[in-house]
């Protein structure tokens, strides 16, 4: 590979089109990519040893800033790997309300996920009302939770406290008008759009076979024909239940994924609807004793949830002490926002590198944790 | 479909475990010596063990010893397996797997950056999240992280604070 | 600046006028960025008061530290702060720019933004709300108005001590302009 012929461009961590704090570099001759490689590690603090020096109740603060675009699936993970080695069963209410939260987190992370893709393109009054919708998801969680961003809700032996009627009723008054208005809109505005059509019909293409070879979950492999959902292949909380589809698509561009993103919204307003009506009453947490001194056996566990973009899974050590002995963080993007970049970016135009990063939503800080 | 008794007898008949145990519902963990690792891989990739999660280290500064551990997963079967091996903590070595999941390359080139294993195969083996780091690896147990900050950073001073 | 126009009246011109059209970088570097697309967009609007975001640091007035930062991001965000023209402003977001924050004990992030680059406001909170991001806008333009935002000159009179306090931290700094 003659490297006098080609230039290089720094696809930096200091640019509009890439999501989050993180750096491609890139060969290019003419007007495509011939290599690429990742550069990560802006957004490092050092959690893994952070965890290893706190009590079991300090971490449950710090952990929900791993990911910042939905905070709730790291406390869920965190609670289900601590109740797993303790062998702890939590009280039926509390699973119902965890499901109900990890649903609205899902709903307001695909919404702002296709606001996203589209000021990607250019068409940026999507982009507006994608980041207005979202807003007034995070105005109901600052009533049930007390916080807009980060909720420090789900904790180990179940959720902080009780959701009242008047809540539950202005939940489904909202999603009502997600249904009924808005979502029409969007519709109209990008997914009968010829110009957006033409645009990501054929572009960013991922294959089956590249997909289960790298590891790669969520909408980016259900977009090439398979459908695997961690919550029917290892069901937790109270998605056995509740009833509804997995939708999948086969042609494994980005206007397939993005057309998947709109799917899953409406099945969650089904499942939230199914949840409210059949919510059974009872206490919402368990009483463990006091807080500062929790203490589970000898054990170790790999737990996993599906999150907006895939798998998200912990492996938890414990060697029955006060602290935990070892926490590793396996976020969804780290295959593709690491050998991703090396091994499907070559061949790819210049103007097409934003649409691959977006749509396959990759998240810098799960894999710098 | 297979559950997971009938998946542990089949494990004990082909291959040489050292150790098995059935953690939980769909989760068993199995141990093998150092030399049987990689053949062990490569039958449980033909036996629909295909989807490789992630490869994790833990550093058990008592015995003396490393621990990697590797994910697997069936979507056939539905059991996460957990594959481990304990290596020598002052010689630490180990082989690649790179011919067998590509994408192992970077968890062992990040296993590398935060506890020093080097992997005998695998050809680069730069920083990738730390820059310029000239101490010991920090994930270790005998790296002390409050000293470090103390010694390197600066606390902020308050009035009525000396 | 052109000693020429110190003198009171031209100066005073300058600065109303200054107020009404501040350019921001848009450079997200810690996790108090996702505060950011409400505030621009229409809800919170931000382009009332004149302000409005630019993507290179040749053509921007204020630098906004979002949160955290690791040792690798401070070495990119020293580069693009010698880039920008003078007069320029630094505003500091959140916690754990005034004393490491939430990561106080980490080995990777820093504790005082004071010590590398010079600020002129800070805005408590972890992370701010929309509502407290505007109202820490008003206050730099109440202090650009009367002239008591001299970040910019401070670095030029004490550059020996700023560079002592990044090459204890970095190693060595290459300069270029």
């Amino acid at each position: 590979m003659d490297k006098s012929k080609m230039t290089e461009m720094f696809f930096g961590p200091n640019h509009p089109g890439v999501p989050g704090n993180y750096g491609i570099n890139y060969f290019y001759e003419g007007d495509t990519v011939v290599s690429a490689e990742p550069n990560p590690g802006h957004l490092h603090r050092g959690f893994e040893k952070l965890m290893e020096e706190r009590e079991w109740i300090k971490n449950t603060p710090l952990v929900c800033r791993i990911c910042v675009m939905e905070p709730d699936i790291n406390e869920m993970v965190y609670a289900m790997g601590f109740e797993a080695i303790g062998k702890i069963d939590i009280p039926k209410r509390a699973t119902y309300i965890r499901s109900i939260i990890l649903e609205l987190a899902r709903i307001q992370a695909h919404i702002f996920s296709i606001g996203g893709n589209c000021g990607a393109i250019g068409l940026y009054t999507a982009m507006q009302w994608g980041v207005l919708t979202r807003d007034y998801i995070l105005d109901l969680f600052e009533e049930i939770t007390g916080g807009r961003v980060y909720h420090i809700y789900i904790r180990p032996g179940g959720v902080r406290h009780d959701i009242e009627d008047v809540t539950l009723q202005k939940i489904l008054d909202l999603l009502n008008d997600l249904e009924n208005n808005r979502m029409p809109e969007f519709q109209k505005l990008i997914f009968e759009n010829p110009i957006a059509q033409k645009r990501w019909k054929n572009t960013a293409i991922l294959n089956q076979e590249d997909a289960l070879s790298l590891g790669v979950t969520g909408p980016a492999l259900r977009a090439t024909g398979l459908v695997h959902d961690v919550r029917k292949l290892m069901p937790y909380a109270a998605y056995e239940q509740v009833d509804f589809k997995v939708p999948s698509g086969q042609d494994g561009d980005a206007w397939t994924r993005l057309k998947l993103k709109k799917d899953e919204i409406f099945q969650s307003i089904n499942i939230i609807r199914q949840l409210i009506n059949n919510i059974p009453d009872g206490p919402v947490s368990l009483n463990l004793g006091n807080a500062l001194k929790y203490k589970i056996p000898n054990g170790e566990a790999y737990v996993k949830i599906e999150s907006s973009r895939g798998e998200y899974g912990y492996y938890i050590v414990s060697d029955g002490g006060l602290k935990p002995y070892r926490v590793h963080v396996r976020g969804t993007s780290t295959p593709l926002g690491l050998y991703g970049v090396e091994s499907l970016l070559p061949g790819c135009r210049i103007e097409d590198v934003p649409i691959w990063a977006h749509s396959l939503g990759i998240c810098p800080p799960e894999f710098d944790r | 479909m297979r559950s997971e008794n009938e998946l542990i007898k089949l494990l004990n008949r082909d291959l040489n475990l050292l150790s098995f145990k059935k953690l939980r519902k769909q989760n068993i963990s199995i141990r093998f010596e150092n030399e049987e690792l990689v053949s062990g891989l490569n039958y449980l990739k033909s036996q629909n063990y295909i989807h490789l999660a992630t490869i994790s280290c833990v550093d058990w500064i008592e015995d003396n010893q490393f621990e990697l551990i590797y994910q697997l997963f069936s979507y056939e079967d539905k059991i996460s397996l957990s594959v481990k091996t304990r290596i020598n903590r002052k010689t630490s070595k180990f082989v690649t797997i790179k011919n067998l999941w590509g994408v192992a390359k970077y968890y062992e080139r990040d296993i590398h950056d935060f506890f020093g294993i080097k992997f005998t195969g695998n050809d680069n083996m730069d920083e990738l999240i730390l820059e310029n780091w000239n101490e010991i690896p920090p994930m270790r147990k005998d790296f002390k992280t409050r000293q470090y900050v103390d010694k390197k950073y600066d606390w902020r001073q308050y009035h009525g604070q000396e | 600046m052109n000693n020429k126009y110190e003198s009171n009246k031209w100066q005073e011109v300058i600065n109303w006028v200054q107020t009404r059209s501040l350019f921001m970088l848009h450079y997200c570097t810690g996790c108090g960025a996702i505060e950011l697309p409400p505030t621009m967009t229409s809800r919170y609007d931000m382009s009332r008061f004149g302000i409005g975001p630019a993507a290179t640091p040749r053509q921007a007035d204020i630098l906004l530290i979002t949160g955290y930062l690791s040792t690798k991001t401070l070495r990119r965000v020293i580069y693009t702060y010698e880039q920008m023209q003078n007069p320029k402003f630094v505003m500091g977001f959140g916690s754990c720019t005034i004393n490491g924050g939430m990561y106080w004990d980490s080995y990777n992030t820093i504790k005082q933004l004071d010590k590398y680059i010079p600020v002129d406001l800070y805005i408590a909170g972890c992370m701010p709300r929309p509502e407290a991001i505007l109202e820490g806008f008003l206050k730099l333009k109440e202090k650009i108005e009367t002239g008591s935002a001299d970040g910019y000159k401070r670095y030029n009179k004490e550059y020996e001590k700023y560079k002592k306090n990044q090459e204890k931290v970095l190693g060595e700094v290459k300069r270029r302009q």
